[in-house]
């Protein structure tokens, strides 16, 4: 594709919008969220695409406008964006509030199935492999390696080939099958985490196939319990509770010890 | 101050960038700090027990939309940090887990601390984006490229002062722990398996989902991992 057209982007553009976007949200604020991040990641493209200096200043102000979505899937918008500002370079494309609203149906669409494969299903489920491989190698980092792994390559991957892929399909992309994919993606995400969990926590009760004392053994249970209960509602958030847990054990260990 | 207490700062202000504004590839996470820190200090024990614990706790904080949440980035540094400063050269075991806990408690204390910080952040950066455009609009190109990196340099500076300062609490703090070691060890073995279970729980509530079949999968593996585990031990 990158050879056909006059003005399309080649694949080192493509490159570079994909390592930029590894600061998509260096300045983000709550005033324009991703904007900025969005504009500087955006640029080799639009530097590609409208020689003429004061066309490309425009459309990079342009650029700085509100944005935002699940940051690894933002370069999916980003790749369908640029074919959508390539159509619009050669006069085949929209006006500025097209290209808006192709902004706006990309960053929400994206967000609501990017926060939920990458923010609260890999994530966890990369915490949850972590812990285990830390708890049962305790000498060591294959903890932080597999934490690392598990997140990262999924990640990187999206972040870098996504500029291609949504590039390739252009606005279209949404319309495929990715949603199906993401989705799949969640779906088998959450059972492997529920079989990782449960061998995380029969290792914290029987570490190396040994009992942990039953005082251990009652915290643990106790602690997951409570944070069944408070798990139903959003605050406190479960750092507070940590915390209160930590300022009642420090009352109990002065009250009690002697 | 020490060559790890130097790269203690360094890594609380890589942890700061890693955490939102480059990349978010959860190197920041607190696992994964504490394990360098860990490495750095020659005390992966200690460094461990607290990056667990902070790990399963950093796990059901998430950045979703505008929402600032806990900063385990730099929480995971400073507690992991806090916990090796004391326990460095502590002789006793009792020492040590009193060191962990300290670093448990800073590290949460930090992470929740860290909201306001970042809030302030997030408006300075409001102010950069609003000149970046003016700039541009003004024919300087640069300016985009200038702004995203005075945001990084904002991020990494303040990750590092938040460190330091941390570190410094703890050196200050470091007599009074030892004097009260026994207790604080009391407190840690009550508390670490009850933190460990509450994180537990969150996870286990983003898995399930209120889906009974996935509850079903979570208790099968649960027992027969802890079968496996205890026969299979020697």
């Amino acid at each position: 594709m990158s050879t056909q057209a006059p003005h399309s982007l080649a694949r080192g553009t493509l490159l570079e919008m994909g390592l930029r976007a590894n600061l998509l949200q260096a300045a983000w604020n709550f005033e324009r969220q991703q904007g900025l991040g969005w504009a500087f990641a955006f640029a080799p493209a639009l530097r590609q695409l409208y020689p003429v200096r004061e066309e490309r200043l425009a459309r990079l102000a342009e650029h700085t406008a509100y944005f935002n979505t699940q940051p690894t899937l933002a370069s999916i918008a980003l790749g369908a964006a640029a074919r959508g500002e390539e159509d619009r370079s050669h006069g085949a494309g929209g006006d500025a509030e097209s290209m808006a609203r192709l902004k706006s149906a990309l960053g929400s669409t994206l967000a609501a199935l990017g926060d939920r494969l990458f923010w609260f299903s890999l994530r966890p489920f990369a915490a949850t492999v972590g812990v285990l491989v830390a708890m049962a190698h305790p000498r060591g980092g294959w903890g932080a390696l597999a934490l690392w792994l598990v997140y990262s390559v999924p990640h990187l991957t999206m972040r870098f080939g996504g500029v291609a892929w949504g590039y390739a399909k252009g606005p279209a992309v949404l319309s495929g099958d990715l949603r199906a994919w993401l989705e799949a993606g969640v779906r088998w995400l959450a059972l492997l985490g529920c079989v990782v969990l449960g061998v995380a926590l029969a290792w914290a009760l029987a570490p190396g196939g040994v009992p942990r004392p039953i005082a251990v053994q009652c915290a643990l249970a106790v602690g997951l319990g409570v944070g069944l209960l408070t798990a139903q509602r959003a605050r406190p958030s479960p750092t507070r509770w940590a915390l209160a847990f930590g300022i009642l054990g420090l009352i109990l260990a002065w009250r009690f010890h002697t | 101050m020490t060559a790890a207490g130097i790269g203690t700062l360094v890594v609380g202000g890589l942890a700061a960038l890693d955490g939102t504004p480059v990349a978010q590839t959860l190197a920041s996470q607190p696992l994964v700090t504490a394990t360098l820190l860990g490495a750095l200090w020659g005390d992966w024990s200690t460094a461990l027990a607290v990056g667990v614990v902070l790990q399963i706790l950093a796990a059901s904080t998430l950045p979703i939309g505008a929402r600032t949440p806990e900063d385990y980035s730099v929480g995971g540094v400073v507690g992991a940090g806090v916990a090796l400063t004391i326990a460095a050269g502590a002789p006793f075991e009792h020492v040590r887990q009193a060191a962990s806990l300290a670093g448990v408690l800073a590290g949460m204390t930090a992470a929740s601390l860290g909201v306001p910080l970042l809030r302030w952040q997030r408006r300075w950066n409001e102010g950069l984006a609003r000149w970046c455009e003016g700039e541009l609009r003004a024919g300087r190109e640069r300016a985009l490229a200038e702004s995203q990196w005075a945001a990084v340099l904002l991020a990494f500076a303040i990750g590092l002062a938040v460190t330091a300062l941390w570190l410094s609490l703890a050196h200050a703090g470091a007599r009074m722990v030892y004097r009260e070691s026994l207790r604080l060890a009391g407190a840690w073995h009550l508390l670490q398996p009850l933190w460990l279970g509450f994180g537990f729980a969150q996870l286990l509530h983003a898995f399930v989902q209120r889906r009974l079949e996935r509850a079903g999968v979570f208790a099968a593996a649960l027992v027969g991992a802890w079968l496996v585990i205890v026969a299979g031990a020697p």
